[in-house]
């Protein structure tokens, strides 16, 4: 998720330090019923946060060991075989996104020599996990 | 605030050619995170007017051209639809600091809120007919016609679908944070399925939906507003945007939460002449999942970097861009 919760608890403490006063009343309970819900979905994705991203990477990796084998070249092959013995060396965010970062680049590669192949049984497979990505990302109020 | 205030009405003096003119009760309105929005009186020639100041903010979401904003209000207020009277454009960041423009305020109105279950309440059925009218409507002119050819835009039937799918890739590349898979993709899917060519070349509003006209007590539309991202282009890029799930939270059978699909778009080609081929309206509608996408990325920045910390951008950045996540993997991810 994009901003981070530290970014949104650090940026809302300013502005709440700053005042919300500053543009009269209406403005300011506007603002506050916008922080209150971006307070209340932090401490959500506090809880699920770390669930979201080991499950994802998880899920990743086990999609790369499957399309590594018909992978339109050598280079993008080897890629997906290291990829997919990678291990999430800590449960901190950071390095958590770190991970997925690299995960997610390295999945729109092999998307996009999938769609050059037409291989469509790897594109309704990749389809599947993003879509899970999706479902699993989505975000309740 | 009264320094903002005593230099609006030094300013409103010399425009207005009233001297004794008085601005009072200043207030912003929340929302509107594209352009600070402000609410006074103005006391003159024995007037109480209400008026609206829209200006810019020390750092915009999407980089918007408000003298072409103010140029769309014109028009259309001229040509009779529900869109508020423009009263003064500045383009000088010496009055206000920045530049703004100001119109007429509509009074006694509410905008629907999205997250809103039941938005409109007994007044759904007649505002949807109204919306989707009206949205026909400004489809139906000709550009040339109304003084609004020289927008920003392609103008070329066959280009114009790639000339906006480029538009937003761009914004897209300049400000995600993280790698966007689905959006990528989606990005991909729009080039390699390209519509058919636009029916007509119109002014298309930008930012047509929920949350973005004013209705009264008696569920008539009185004003459309945020014409910001106004730009030529085909009139069915605003059709898939009023109707993208987001706006009706993810019911695709009614259309902007207001009416079913099809009685919408029925009302819509009435009032537009205009046809709507279910292959083209496709794929403006996974262009508008991907625009709106972009848009919330670029939010999700603006809020990370400190340069907008609203917190409207950071629930964009949460809440729509999964949103918008989601539908563009189930509608893409159904094709596969």
């Amino acid at each position: 998720m994009n901003p981070e919760v530290d970014t949104i608890l650090s940026l809302t403490a300013q502005k709440i330090v700053a005042g919300l006063g500053e543009h009269g009343q209406a403005f300011a309970q506007g603002t506050a019923g916008l922080i209150a819900m971006m307070l209340s979905l932090s401490a959500k994705e506090y809880d699920r946060a770390a669930d979201i991203r080991v499950v994802e990477n998880a899920d990743l990796r086990s999609l790369f060991a499957e399309l590594a084998p018909q992978a339109g070249d050598a280079g993008l092959k080897g890629k997906l075989e290291a990829a997919a013995k990678g291990t999430d060396a800590s449960l901190r965010i950071g390095v958590l996104n770190a991970n997925n970062d690299a995960l997610r680049r390295l999945l729109t590669e092999a998307m996009i020599d999938s769609e050059d192949r037409n291989a469509t049984t790897a594109l309704k497979r990749i389809w599947a996990v993003l879509q899970a990505m999706a479902a699993r990302r989505l975000v309740t109020l | 605030m009264n320094e903002l205030a005593d230099k609006l009405q030094r300013y409103l003096r010399g425009k207005l050619d009233a001297p004794e003119l008085i601005v009072s009760n200043l207030a912003r309105i929340p929302g509107g995170a594209s352009r600070e929005t402000y609410r006074f009186r103005a006391h003159y020639d024995g007037r109480n007017r209400g008026l609206i100041l829209r200006r810019d903010p020390p750092a915009s979401l999407i980089e918007t051209e408000r003298a072409a904003e103010y140029r769309a209000y014109d028009a259309f207020h001229g040509l009779g639809l529900p869109v508020p009277a423009p009263v003064a454009l500045e383009l000088d960041p010496a009055p206000l600091e920045r530049p703004f423009f100001i119109m007429e305020e509509i009074e006694n109105c509410q905008a629907g809120v999205i997250l809103s279950p039941d938005p409109y309440g007994e007044h759904r059925e007649a505002i949807g007919k109204q919306f989707f009218s009206v949205l026909g409507k400004i489809a139906s002119y000709d550009p040339r016609d109304i003084g609004l050819s020289d927008f920003e835009g392609e103008t070329d039937i066959h280009d114009v679908a790639m000339h906006e799918v480029a538009r937003w890739e761009k914004v897209v590349l300049e400000d995600e944070r993280e790698p966007q898979p689905i959006v990528r993709a989606a990005i991909r899917w729009l080039k390699r399925n390209p519509p058919p060519p636009a029916q007509r070349i119109a002014v298309v509003h930008g930012d047509y939906r929920t949350g973005n006209f004013l209705f009264d007590q008696d569920g008539t539309i009185r004003a459309i507003l945020d014409w910001e991202m106004a730009h030529l282009g085909d009139p069915l890029e605003d059709l898939g945007w009023a109707i993208d799930p987001l706006w009706s939270g993810g019911n695709t059978d009614m259309a902007g939460g207001m009416l079913p699909r099809d009685e919408a778009i029925a009302l819509w080609q009435k009032a537009s002449g205009l046809r709507v081929e279910p292959e083209a309206l496709f794929w403006w509608e996974i262009f508008a999942s991907m625009k709106g996408a972009a848009i919330w990325i670029s939010a999700a920045r603006e809020y990370a970097q400190g340069s907008n910390t609203d917190p409207i951008n950071a629930f964009s950045g949460w809440y729509c861009l999964a949103f918008h996540n989601k539908v563009l993997a189930d509608r893409l991810g159904g094709l596969s």
